[in-house]
């Protein structure tokens, strides 16, 4: 990799080396985005994150970490540090002439930040570089462009020494960074649907100026609904976290994907903090009769039921029914099945999980408006 | 080059390039007369730098006036030495001083607005790195962009660039919305396909422009005030050629106006009002020995400080700054000297330059009770820097 006249940069630039290893492994950790643009986004983005945040946990705070993104859909990196929220925002262009920053990092509560870092990545030369900084209330007071949604600032209403930003936030202790950002609505369960929908497909270039400011940011703050349409424009089924869940409580939108929480008991419990005491219940329609499918911790770490039942009183499930759990590759395994030879009260399976592992559930027939989940424990 | 001794002469000559030599001072009489009018109102003798100052703070207030133009003229030896030094850093011989030395002048106002009058040392100095950080970026931007291909060339390109390029090319402004969002559609559409080789991107396929003119027909509804006609794949290739040509020459404009003086008006018509108003209250006030003591022993408590924090670093942190302010040697030198990587030295440096900056913002702080908010951390961080040019350039 030529470092053309990698000579001499500005003394306030931080500039870093891009190493042919890093920029490898940044560009085979982007093949899982789902088109060739976001795929870009996502290396460039890859490749600057890997090289700032460990000079910024060796160098300043080894507890910094990455805070959000969503590169399937925006530029930039969320990083948290010392009290502080940063965003990295990449960019190829050579001129240092404007920062330009993308209106949800700005206009999303949940998303605002306090600094805005200007990165300047060349990936033949083999460098990222940090050129200047600013704050969300500088860029919020910057120029907006309402075509691209973007706020901008030009270079010299930036500060470029990033040693500042380091200085200011030990000496300048009461310094304000954030402008007052009005709450974003929140959608009607009845939209959301049709817009993830909408949005999911591919064939949408540019998502993010399709609908109004306001419907896209509803949908983007809502962390499960993001990955709902990052996992859609990726052709990847949605994942459903389950032990995340069990342990946070479900949140609404988990009920508007079909799943509710169940008081259980369980025997023998004692009293153990790691067992969960909630199970989760899904209802399905199999050819116009309810059933329902549920999730059921047992009284071991690990182990978990799977139970497919009708709701009708006093009904049985239907001889050949299945219930059928794959690995989340959709691979069987021993003892993954569990077929009604005669009508049934319940179809189960009992599995052994370690924790991360994933599982897809199946029942034949098809149930009404199946769609394939990758539950998570 | 012949420097220049006579006040009235710093604040109304601009320097004349025989090709890439110094070829001459040539005065503009307008600032002549504009500079004799505002000595005459003082009987003191004041030196070039009061009048910097004086001007300096003119322009703060009516950047219009003829205040601009006259530290244009006494930035010009600054500016030559900035541009001859900058350019002897770099090997190849495409460039000219002149050029750069062009390129540099027109950003004079990148340089009066980033002078902090309060703590700023002089405007010399600061123009002086200023405009070396302005040359020395210009001519690595062009060198990357000689060596990238048209459609690379369009990825590295920031939107503002792109729109002052095509204005300096003289599209109105409706037909630069167009080319932007074709531009943009380009971007969105035609990525690079591997890793590195971002330089060498071919032209897009005859499939790529189709699917560009259709992004670019479906978004002109949305993004443009008056969405105008279809485009076809033939015509959003034909912009992107526009763009490309525009971009390149924009880099180095031809001539810039501020060299060139105006012509004198000898007629002996004075018009008071093209001249500039002399402000007798702020000639009165700035010449009070008391604020001039100050900022000079201002400026001495600061050198001192600074000279002792330096002194007080590791050695192998004082070789750095050496070798970075005083020699400008480039990284991979620099590098060498030290028995290190290349890439480490930006890293190095960025860290001995956060102490220094700490403990001046801290001293700061204390000794002229001032608080800090970061703009001003902002002006002490380039106070540091020309502390530290300066330092090193006469060690």
């Amino acid at each position: 990799m030529t470092t053309a006249n990698s000579a001499i940069f500005n003394p306030t630039d931080l500039v870093l080396e891009l190493d042919q290893a890093t920029i490898d492994r940044a560009w085979s950790l982007s093949q899982t985005a789902g088109n060739p643009t976001s795929r870009w986004q996502n290396y460039l983005n890859q490749a600057a994150l890997a090289v700032f945040l460990p000079w910024l946990q060796a160098e300043l705070d080894n507890s910094a970490k990455v805070e959000g993104e969503a590169w399937e859909l925006i530029n930039g990196t969320a990083i948290a540090t010392k009290g502080a929220k940063l965003v990295l925002i990449p960019s190829e262009a050579e001129d240092l002439s404007e920062l330009r920053v993308s209106q949800e990092w700005i206009d999303i509560p949940s998303w605002t930040a306090d600094y805005y870092l200007a990165v300047q990545v060349n990936v033949d030369a083999g460098y990222v570089r940090i050129w200047g900084y600013t704050t969300h209330q500088n860029l919020k007071q910057g120029d907006f462009d309402r075509r691209d949604r973007t706020y901008s600032l030009t270079d010299d209403q930036l500060i470029s020494d990033l040693n500042v930003l380091w200085v200011a936030r030990e000496l300048c202790l009461d310094e304000v960074t954030q402008a007052a950002v009005e709450p974003i609505a929140e959608l009607e369960t009845t939209q959301v649907d049709s817009l993830v929908e909408r949005l999911g497909n591919q064939n949408q270039l540019l998502p993010r100026l399709a609908v109004p400011f306001a419907s896209w940011a509803a949908l983007l703050q809502n962390p499960q609904l993001c990955q709902r349409l990052i996992a859609a424009r990726r052709g990847e089924p949605a994942k459903t976290p389950i032990l995340k869940w069990l342990k946070q409580g479900l949140s609404e939108i988990s009920s508007e994907l079909g799943w509710r929480q169940l008081e259980i008991s369980l025997e023998g419990s004692k009293g153990n903090d790691t067992l969960p005491n909630s199970g989760l219940a899904k209802k399905l329609t199999i050819a116009n009769r309810p059933y329902e499918l549920k999730i059921l911790p047992l009284t071991e770490a690990g182990e978990w039921r799977f139970e497919l039942c009708c709701l009708t009183p006093g009904c049985t499930i239907p001889e050949g029914f299945k219930l059928k759990l794959l690995t989340a590759d959709l691979k069987n395994f021993e003892g993954n099945e569990d077929v009604a030879s005669q009508a049934v009260n319940q179809l189960t399976i009992d599995v052994d999980l370690e924790p991360g592992e994933s599982l897809v559930w199946q029942v034949e027939p098809n149930p009404d408006n199946y769609q394939q989940e990758i539950l998570q424990f | 080059m012949l420097p220049r001794q006579d006040t009235v002469k710093i604040f109304s000559t601009f320097l004349q390039f025989d090709y890439d030599r110094f070829g001459g001072w040539a005065t503009d009489t307008r600032l002549r007369r504009s500079m004799n009018q505002s000595i005459d109102k003082i009987d003191a003798n004041n030196s070039a730098s009061f009048w910097a100052l004086y001007w300096h703070q003119i322009w703060q207030e009516q950047p219009a006036s003829l205040a601009r133009e006259h530290l244009a003229a006494y930035l010009q030896e600054v500016c030559f030495w900035s541009a001859t030094k900058t350019i002897n850093g770099f090997s190849s011989s495409q460039y000219t001083a002149s050029d750069c030395f062009q390129v540099a002048i027109a950003r004079i106002d990148k340089v009066l607005k980033g002078f902090d009058r309060e703590r700023g040392f002089n405007l010399k100095s600061y123009a002086s790195i200023t405009f070396a950080n302005l040359i020395r970026e210009l001519l690595r931007q062009k060198k990357e962009i000689d060596i990238c291909s048209d459609w690379s060339l369009l990825r590295k390109l920031s939107q503002k660039r792109m729109i002052e390029a095509l204005a300096n090319a003289g599209l109105d402004s409706e037909v630069i919305d167009r080319h932007i969002l074709a531009w943009n559609c380009l971007k969105a559409i035609y990525v690079p396909e591997r890793a590195t080789s971002t330089r060498k991107l071919p032209k897009p396929e005859p499939e790529t422009w189709q699917a560009i003119a259709e992004l670019y027909n479906q978004e002109r509804y949305t993004q443009l005030e008056q969405p105008a006609e279809t485009a076809t794949k033939e015509s959003i290739e034909k912009w992107m050629l526009i763009c490309v040509k525009a971009a390149r020459s924009y880099l180095f404009p031809n001539v810039t106006s501020i060299n060139q003086p105006k012509p004198g008006y000898d007629s002996g018509e004075i018009v008071d009002s093209l001249v500039g108003e002399v402000d007798d209250s702020l000639l009165t006030d700035m010449i009070t020995n008391e604020e001039v003591a100050q900022r000079s022993q201002q400026q001495t408590d600061i050198n001192q400080f600074l000279t002792t924090l330096v002194a007080e670093l590791k050695p192998e942190e004082q070789k750095l700054l050496e070798l970075y302010y005083s020699l400008g040697l480039k990284q991979a030198e620099i590098a060498k000297e030290l028995n290190t990587k290349q890439y480490t030295i930006s890293r190095k440096l960025s860290k001995v330059r956060k102490g220094l900056l700490m403990a001046l913002a801290k001293w700061s702080e204390s000794t002229m009770h001032i608080s800090l908010t970061s703009d001003i951390l902002d002006n002490i961080s380039s106070l540091l820097e020309e502390w530290l040019a300066n330092y090193y350039d006469s060690h």
